[in-house]
């Protein structure tokens, strides 16, 4: 079946780019080898962790680092991109909150804060602003969900100068008796009788330990988060915030599912499960993939093409015992900065990060891809988020901004 | 063992321990039974041993849906790591006689078919009988058992003349125990529209695809099955005939399951691999290369559709979808459902009848919620458990092309 | 200041070290022991965990090769918990001169090491992995052995007779009265203390640091650190310990040990113990070796690398490394250097460290005018509460029962005079209670503790790091020793999180602030970094990056570093 456009990658910017094009009326088909990065992230959108108004650091690299994708794409893309993403949220009754020119500090699952710039209003009243004003909070998680532990989360929170206590709630009961991962908790807190049970116990510890706001762990819910939270704080007395557990992320899921549910509506088709192995070329066009499938490939063809397979973590780049770094899908150049032997730092924990991770496809302004010498390789191909060379996202803190600024322009032009 | 069967076993390296499968399984999401997909596949791999005895039995749990290997970003084959845990510990502790005899579509199926159907299908539909079945065997009494045809679908096919004459060459169908035993009409419908486009339809010999066996861990009777499907199969593959198929489940066997999970890679095992085609991933190519005949009657339709997860573990989206598009005036809503539940004989099982109803809820209420009088799905047991949950009926959408080409039911 | 009055000092706490602590205590000896870090903190815990059958050294060192032999079978028995009943291969690859298959054969008679020529179609249907081209295969009676395990159960043996046990203490000085040694003075790295010992002998046993020790008491005792480094591969490709049939060099063992294949190892002189690197050159090496055993090898995943040293004694000069005397020495400074009440153990090799001890402890013994005998190769070793476990599930059906040892085709070559090892037997030795590959799956399965579970990788359930912290663990990297935390596929992606707020959890009423588990946190992820940044491509790569997500991108550990200081009875190498 021919398409107009076809994303390679589900991510954040894969989902954004094909999101544009169909709603530019294309016929669009996103490909994707499986779930990805956004299904690991904390779910909020960083956009520049250092900065404290993240927009106008973005604004500044244009002159400073002219090959950051932020600067390749533009301010306002970056701006139009968050606009289009909130809205799909909206969409879903998941609503974010924050502004692109302004550095929000919340609570990790080990007590750290953390800038960011949008986040889900389920998680906003954690914000640090709003655990120093003096009032006690309270952390509290659940035994039998391994990855959230309020006493450390409180301690460390106490170190850095809030007044915070842990404490672990009773499981009510429920039909589970086991296989208590975040996302089948998250399944859990939509049950009405179960998170009654929860906004029980807490508002006899707020009623108690006087808390003004109490944090939880992020998986209050995959679709309805924001009901959960609302009953639960009408029900404790305290503001309830989720605080991001250890992948699968639920918070993660809940942005991916807001854009599928925008691409469906748009009349986006999806195929998870499509392993690009491959491109076919005609004349420096990129004209058909091939995926993988059972017995042969499937080949697909397009106009125009997203690659948005992700950098070493999503899979879209591949090194090599040997030293070489593959881009998987259609084996375009890559840009590696550093030599094997530099490719990793002594600290794990080193500021700057370790350069593999900067490995990506060098792109123009319009995102095609570039080869060593500089030229376009295929006319037709956008490149867009961590596949792109030359920028770190996770030390950078700025994942999820690239994504939707270089998602959002290959949606559009 | 040759690479690709190290292959397999070396794919498990490729777990970054991400937990996705875990948080997409759908039997994960409704029982404590089963430890999740990473648990049992990746993750317990590296503790077993070929001699050693099968430490833990939670991966019968893991009904095959194969949600796991499509959410998985890394490429591990989760589903048939867990389909050989099983089958070692089938060939460890033996298998139990319930799963003996649902493995056997073919045998039961001959059993029930024919002029004695009407007296089967009375005996299922009795409470006490399927009390006593369920005591006896351990098949649910509420499970969603097909109905036994009063004919088989090669005896109709041997009456059967061809409406007009063939200009485009040969295709040998591969029809399944479900066709031939209880639903020849959706090999009606496939023949009718293989012939409507010009090809002589051949009915080769061939026996169930083992399927059925592989799934219950009887890797000696699937070997066999499969190993017989190529020796008859074979002949016609090598004149260039493509196979082609109206189950899912049957034509990913014959592509993959077989090979992959049992382990054989012969040059006529590919060869019938590289051969073999669901009947709309078949269509569908010939949509793209313009033969397809579009002869269409309207048809203002707007129906649910379902895709199941054996369909989509071919790994070609969604073609029935992408076939029925043509047809004027038909709608197909997608179900967006992970899985129906049955997942072949698991969801017949005493001990699984009702971890499949809850998996297959979703689908179940978008199937209620269309309010449509018909759903299609291209899976059979798939079909018989969302028409026993919803009661809604439910149809092969070869069966509404048939009908979309005006063809003769 | 502490003080502590004893008969016998022992330094190090490694396998020696604790194995003369036992045989000490089990003649009623009353002995300390003192070990600056956890137990089997040094070259103990960095070995490949190979029980040497003595194959390895029929010729070049036919002494070594009679004793590993001879405490092989005495190790089965008395520590079957801690061993793997893995049997190995001496295989001739193309690489190999195939001449020495016959010196081989007739070496292992000679030496009295049990071997039996297999058919290559035998060998093939055992491990199907490896490479169709070698020539020749003799099966003997190598096995797999946890070190960690084994150290502790020793250990246990020796606290269960009296002897005293004092990790985390570094030897400030020894006490030299004249010509006699009488004691030492140790600081006590958790508290600070300092703590006197008066004994009337001192064990040196600290292996590749034994110079450093011996040092402190004025005398001089050249050990040559040799690195060995070794690369664990991500699942078992083999479950037969794999040596290449010549005589020893660099990546010539494969050696399958709990989840992992363990590939070693080299062997360069390293001038201190404690500071050595782990070069690209030598994970090329071990790569190109193995491809030479496992067709295919370097597209396995690699885990990790690691490097222990050896504690190889170098009483000749002019001779290369690997030709140094693999066979122990006791130095007996009296009569070497003429001071009293000290003995000093150099070389040897995990496989004898009983006899070692055996030997070391019948001269203190006879010093101090014991005479009760040896018994350390009679009683069975203790079996540690990290590591209790319900026996192996029963065998159902006969299928899968078949003998372990087929003997080679008639017409074959065959070993006269050199019986099969063991003959047919009970599967693997599963009823003969040695570890085997699924007890941790089964165990889980039986509990339904997969909802337990802290690290997933390699099954550890949150019973089993509380047992750890509660025997004594001092940090993560103990408790990982204990149980395997962390060395997993993820490499502590998920766990180490999850342990480092246990941990808290557990000892926050002794006085660990959210501080100390921050930088226990913190050293420990750097620790595991060390290992992983060797073998960092392909799945372990995108695996580092998913860590670095967790850790960087969702937990901001980094943003820890302000509120982490060590201390609070957590050590760690920083703070030692």
């Amino acid at each position: 079946m021919a398409y107009d456009t076809i994303v390679l990658g589900a991510g954040l910017a894969g989902m954004l780019a094909a999101l544009g094009r169909s709603e530019r009326g294309e016929r669009v088909l996103v490909l994707a080898k499986g779930h990805g990065a956004t299904h690991w992230a904390a779910g909020c959108i960083d956009l520049f962790g250092a900065a404290t108004n993240p927009l106008a650091a973005v604004r500044d690299l244009a002159a400073t680092q002219p090959t950051h994708p932020y600067a390749l794409v533009g301010v306002t893309a970056l701006e139009q991109g968050l606009a289009r993403l909130r809205a799909a949220c909206e969409a879903v009754g998941y609503p974010l909150v924050g502004s692109a020119e302004r550095s929000l500090l919340l609570p990790t699952a080990v007590g750290a804060l953390r800038p960011t710039s949008l986040v889900p209003a389920t998680m906003v009243a954690g914000e640090s602003r709003q655990l120093g004003d003096g009032r006690p909070t309270l952390i509290a998680g659940l035994r039998e969900l391994r990855d959230f532990f309020p006493p450390l989360i409180a301690a460390n929170l106490r170190a850095q100068g809030f007044t915070a206590e842990g404490v672990y709630l009773d499981l009510p009961p429920s039909t589970r008796h086991g296989a208590f991962s975040p996302m089948n908790f998250a399944r859990l807190f939509e049950q009405p009788a179960f998170r009654e049970q929860i906004g029980r116990q807490l508002a006899d510890l707020v009623r108690r330990g006087g808390y003004a706001r109490v944090g939880l762990p992020g998986c209050l819910g995959l679709h309805q988060a924001t009901t959960v939270v609302r009953d639960l704080q009408t029900q404790s007395g305290a503001l309830i915030f989720e605080i991001p557990t250890l992948p699968v992320s639920v918070p993660g899921a809940r942005l991916f599912h807001a854009l599928e549910q925008a691409l469906v509506r748009a009349g986006g088709q999806m195929q998870i499960g499509a392993w690009v192995r491959r491109g076919e070329v005609q004349t420096e066009q990129l004209v058909a993939v091939y995926s993988e499938a059972a017995a042969r490939e499937q080949r697909h063809t397009a106009q125009r093409w997203v690659l948005a397979t992700g950098g070493i973590a999503g899979g879209g780049l591949r090194a090599e015992p040997t030293g070489e770094v593959r881009e998987t899908a259609l084996g375009l150049p890559v840009q590696v900065s550093a030599a094997q032997s530099a490719w990793l730092a002594q600290r794990f924990l080193a500021d700057a990060g370790h350069p593999i991770f900067r490995a990506g496809v060098a792109t123009d302004r319009d995102l095609r891809p570039l080869d060593a010498a500089g030229r376009v390789v295929y006319a037709n191909v956008a490149v867009v988020g961590a596949a792109i060379a030359g920028f770190d996202p996770l030390r950078e803190g700025c994942l999820e901004g690239v994504a939707v600024a270089t998602g959002f322009a290959a949606g559009q032009h | 063992m040759d690479h690709r069967e190290l292959a397999l076993t070396q794919a498990l390296d490729h777990c970054i321990k991400c937990n996705l499968c875990t948080s997409a399984c759908p039997v994960v999401a409704v029982t404590d039974q089963f430890p999740g997909p990473k648990y049992v596949g990746p993750q317990a791999e590296r503790f077993r041993r070929a001699g050693q005895p099968v430490p833990d039995a939670s991966v019968d749990y893991c009904s095959g849906c194969r949600v796991c290997n499509q959410v998985c970003p890394t490429g591990v084959p989760i589903a048939e790591l867990n389909a050989r845990a099983r089958g070692a510990m089938v060939a460890e502790r033996g298998l139990p006689f319930r799963n003996w005899i649902i493995a056997r579509a073919d045998l039961v199926g001959g059993l029930s078919a024919g002029p004695q159907a009407p007296l089967v299908n009375l005996g299922l539909k009795m409470a006490p009988a399927r009390w006593v079945i369920e005591q006896l065997l351990g098949i649910h009494h509420q499970a969603p058992l097909p109905m036994a045809s009063t004919y088989r679908f090669r005896s109709w096919f041997k009456r059967h003349q061809a409406a007009q004459p063939a200009t485009k060459g040969q295709v040998v169908y591969f029809h399944g125990c479900a066709t031939n035993y209880y639903e020849p009409h959706v090999g009606q419908a496939a023949v009718a529209v293989l012939e409507h486009n010009g090809f002589e339809v051949i009915l080769a010999e061939q026996n169930c695809c083992g399927l059925p066996l592989i799934s219950n861990g009887d890797f000696k009777g699937a070997t066999s099955a499969h190993a017989a499907n190529v020796r008859k199969l074979l002949p016609y593959v090598r004149r260039g005939m493509p196979i082609v198929g109206t189950s899912t489940s049957c034509t990913l066997t014959l592509k993959e399951e077989a090979p992959e999970i049992l382990g054989l890679h012969d040059e006529a095992v590919r060869a019938v691999a590289a051969g073999t085609y669901d009947i709309f991933e078949f269509l569908r190519q010939l949509a793209e290369r313009g033969e397809l005949k579009t002869d269409f009657r309207p048809m203002p339709r707007r129906l649910p559709y379902h895709p199941p997860c054996q369909y989509r573990a071919h790994r070609l989206g969604k073609p029935a979808m992408d076939v029925l598009a043509l047809v004027p005036g038909l709608q197909l809503d997608e179900s967006h459902a992970d899985c129906c539940g049955i997942a072949g004989t698991y969801g017949l099982k005493r001990e699984k009848y009702q971890i499949a109803q809850d998996v297959g809820q979703s689908l179940f209420e978008f199937v209620r919620r269309a309010g449509a009088d018909l759903v299609l799905c291209d899976s059979e047991t798939c079909r018989w458990q969302i028409t026993h949950a919803t009661g809604v009926p439910s149809q092969h959408p070869i069966e509404v092309l048939a009908a979309a080409y005006g063809l003769r039911r | 200041m502490r003080n502590i009055e004893t008969e016998v000092l022992v330094i190090g706490g490694g396998a020696t070290g604790t194995g003369c602590a036992r045989d000490l205590a089990l003649r009623g000896i009353r002995c300390v022991l003192v070990e600056k870090g956890d137990l089997t903190h040094g070259t103990t815990g960095r070995y490949h965990g190979l029980l040497h059958s003595g194959g390895r050294y029929v010729t070049k060192d036919p002494q070594s090769a009679t004793e590993c032999a001879r405490e092989n079978a005495i190790l089965r028995r008395i520590m079957p918990h801690c061993l793997e009943d893995t049997a190995g291969f001496f295989v001739i690859t193309p690489w190999d001169d195939p001449e020495y298959g016959d010196l081989f054969a007739a070496n292992c008679l000679k030496t009295g090491v049990p071997a039996q020529e297999l058919t290559l179609a035998e060998m093939l249907r055992r491990e199907p992995a490896l490479n169709p081209q070698i020539s020749r295969v003799f099966e003997v009676q190598d096995g797999s052995a946890d070190s960690f395990l084994a150290t502790h159960a020793t250990a246990q043996a020796a606290r269960e007779y009296g002897a005293q046990i004092l990790t985390y203490h570094n030897i400030i000085g020894l006490v030299r009265e004249g010509d006699r040694v009488t004691g030492a003075v140790l600081e006590d790295l958790r508290s600070g203390e300092r703590v006197q010992v008066r004994c009337a002998y001192v064990l040196n046993a600290a292996g590749a640091w034994a110079g450093k020790i011996a040092a402190l008491a004025g005398l001089t005792v050249t050990v040559v650190p040799g690195k060995g480094t070794m690369v664990a591969m991500n699942h078992r490709m083999i479950n037969t310990v794999v040596n290449r049939c010549k005589l020893p060099a660099d990546g010539d063992i494969l050696v399958p040990i709990h989840t992992v294949a363990v590939i070693g190892t080299t062997d360069v002189h390293v001038p201190d113990p404690d500071t050595f690197d782990i070069t690209p050159e030598e994970i090329q090496l071990m790569l190109a070796e193995g491809e030479k055993l496992v067709p295919g090898f370097s597209q396995y995943r690699a885990l990790r690398a690691w490097a222990g040293v050896r504690p190889l004694y170098k009483d000749v000069d002019g001779a290369s490394d690997r030709d140094l005397p693999r066979t122990y020495k006791l130095l007996d400074h009296a009569t070497r250097d003429g001071v009293q009440g000290m003995l000093s153990i150099v070389g040897g090799k995990w496989t004898t460290y009983r006899l070692m001890a055996e030997e070391a402890v019948n001269e203190v013994a006879r010093y101090l005018g014991n005479t009760k005998p040896c018994r350390t190769a009679e009683e069975v070793l203790p079996v540690p509460v990290t590591a209790q476990r319900s026996p192996a599930p029963p065998l159902a059906g006969s299928a899968m029962r078949y003998p372990r040892h087929e003997p080679a085709a008639p017409d074959g070559p065959r070993l006269n005079g050199v019986r099969a090892p063991i003959g047919p037997q009970p599967i693997y030795g599963l009823d003969a209670g040695f570890y085997y590959l699924g007890q941790h799956l089964a165990d889980v399965e039986r509990e339904h503790a997969q909802d337990e579970l802290i690290c997933e990788c390699e099954l550890v359930t949150r019973e089993r790091v509380l047992a750890a912290l509660a025997s004594g663990a001092a940090n993560l990297d103990d408790i990982r020793r204990d149980v395997r935390m962390g060395m997993g596929p993820c490499q502590g992606g998920w766990c180490i999180y999850r342990t480092a707020a246990l941990l808290f959890e557990q000892r926050v009423a002794d006085g660990v602030s959210s501080a100390n588990t921050n930088a226990a946190l913190l050293h420990f992820l750097q620790e595991r970094w060390k290992g992983l940044r060797p073998v960092l491509w392909g799945d372990q790569l995108r695996q580092a990056r998913l860590d670095e997500q967790i850790y960087v991108g969702l937990l901001g550990v980094h943003r820890l570093q302000a509120i982490a200081e060590p201390g609070g009875g957590l050590v760690t190498d920083d703070s030692r």
